[in-house]
């Protein structure tokens, strides 16, 4: 082969990559710059859901829990 | 559609462009590799014709990149079809088609440097082409002046229109006019015979696929690219609005 196979390949490709790269950087600069890329990641559900239904809130806060039910019923029965 | 249909739309998207680039490398890749060792020297070109694998792929996604970007200002300038994206995509795909024109001048140069004895010749074809080069450089420069929105849109979309009657000019010169460039190989319009086989034809065909597929992904970034700048323009015109009432409302 000679020089000129070489470097018209060269040419074509190289300025293919710049040109590619140029356009994700310049777009991740733009992410960026809107804060798209800068997120806290959102806390996952299952974490939320982990806590949230623990058991005193159930005994402070229903009327209808089971534990209430006997508390209230307790002394009825006793009397 | 939910935040979540969005999200998961958006990934989907990416997932597929992504994709779609790592198949448009393997093509580059493949096409390189066929074009600089696997196909063998032609009987009258010898080594040189290993260069035709890659530069008429370049004009071909140089003249479907300016179709699409005519097409697209079509769309923006008829009224019922009339919307932001279409003018995002002119100005896109014209953006990668200059790129592609800019490499089809260059390559067909360092063809013609060592088959003509000459880097430029002003010959129908390559004139014709540069003058398209120039022509789309007009326009993204048109793109750049300032205005309102839809004035900008309407006028660069009629200048997309104006710079694509060159095209066919380009396709043609061959046949009109008495050129040192060669008629076409793949299909000839005079002829209507093909001239390359073998494994030549199927690295050259490798080549128009794999190069378009680059051209899709390049004008899928440029069109992002072009939204988000959008959507910084307005957010800034938002917050100096916001700034202009604080301090009217100090005084």
């Amino acid at each position: 082969m000679n020089g000129y196979v070489e470097a018209g390949y060269i040419v074509i490709l190289g300025s293919l990559s710049t040109y590619a790269a140029a356009l994700t950087a310049r777009e991740r600069a733009a992410r960026l710059r809107l804060g798209q890329l800068a997120k806290p990641a959102a806390p996952k559900p299952e974490l939320e859901l982990a806590v949230s239904p623990s058991v005193g809130d159930t005994v402070q806060n229903s009327a209808d829990a089971p534990g209430n039910e006997t508390e209230q019923k307790g002394p009825e029965a006793a009397s | 559609m939910s935040t979540d249909n969005v999200d998961l739309a958006r990934d989907r998207a990416k997932v597929a462009l992504r994709s779609l680039g790592l198949v448009a490398l393997a093509g580059v890749i493949a096409t390189v590799w066929l074009g600089l060792f696997v196909t063998p020297p032609d009987e009258f070109m010898g080594n040189l014709v290993r260069l035709l694998y890659v530069h008429p792929p370049m004009a071909w996604v140089a003249f479907l990149a300016f179709g699409v970007a005519s097409l697209a200002s079509v769309l923006y300038l008829w009224p019922r079809t009339r919307a932001e994206h279409f003018d995002r995509m002119a100005g896109a795909s014209a953006e990668v088609g200059l790129v592609f024109t800019g490499l089809t001048l260059v390559s067909g140069s360092i063809w013609g440097r060592p088959t003509w004895g000459a880097w430029w010749v002003w010959d129908p074809l390559l004139t014709t082409t540069a003058l398209l080069f120039v022509l789309y450089l007009g326009y993204l420069a048109l793109r750049r002046v300032p205005g309102e929105f839809h004035v900008r849109a309407r006028r660069s979309a009629i200048a997309a229109l104006i710079a694509f009657v060159d095209v066919p000019v380009v396709y043609f010169s061959v046949e009109w006019w008495r050129s040192l460039h060669q008629a076409p190989t793949v299909l000839n319009p005079t002829t209507h015979k093909t001239y390359v086989h073998g494994s030549m034809a199927w690295t050259l065909l490798l080549g128009f696929v794999s190069f378009t597929l680059v051209y899709i992904w390049l004008v899928a970034h440029r069109y992002r690219l072009a939204k988000l700048h959008d959507l910084e323009d307005s957010e800034g015109l938002e917050a100096a609005l916001v700034e202009r009432r604080a301090e009217a409302s100090v005084g």
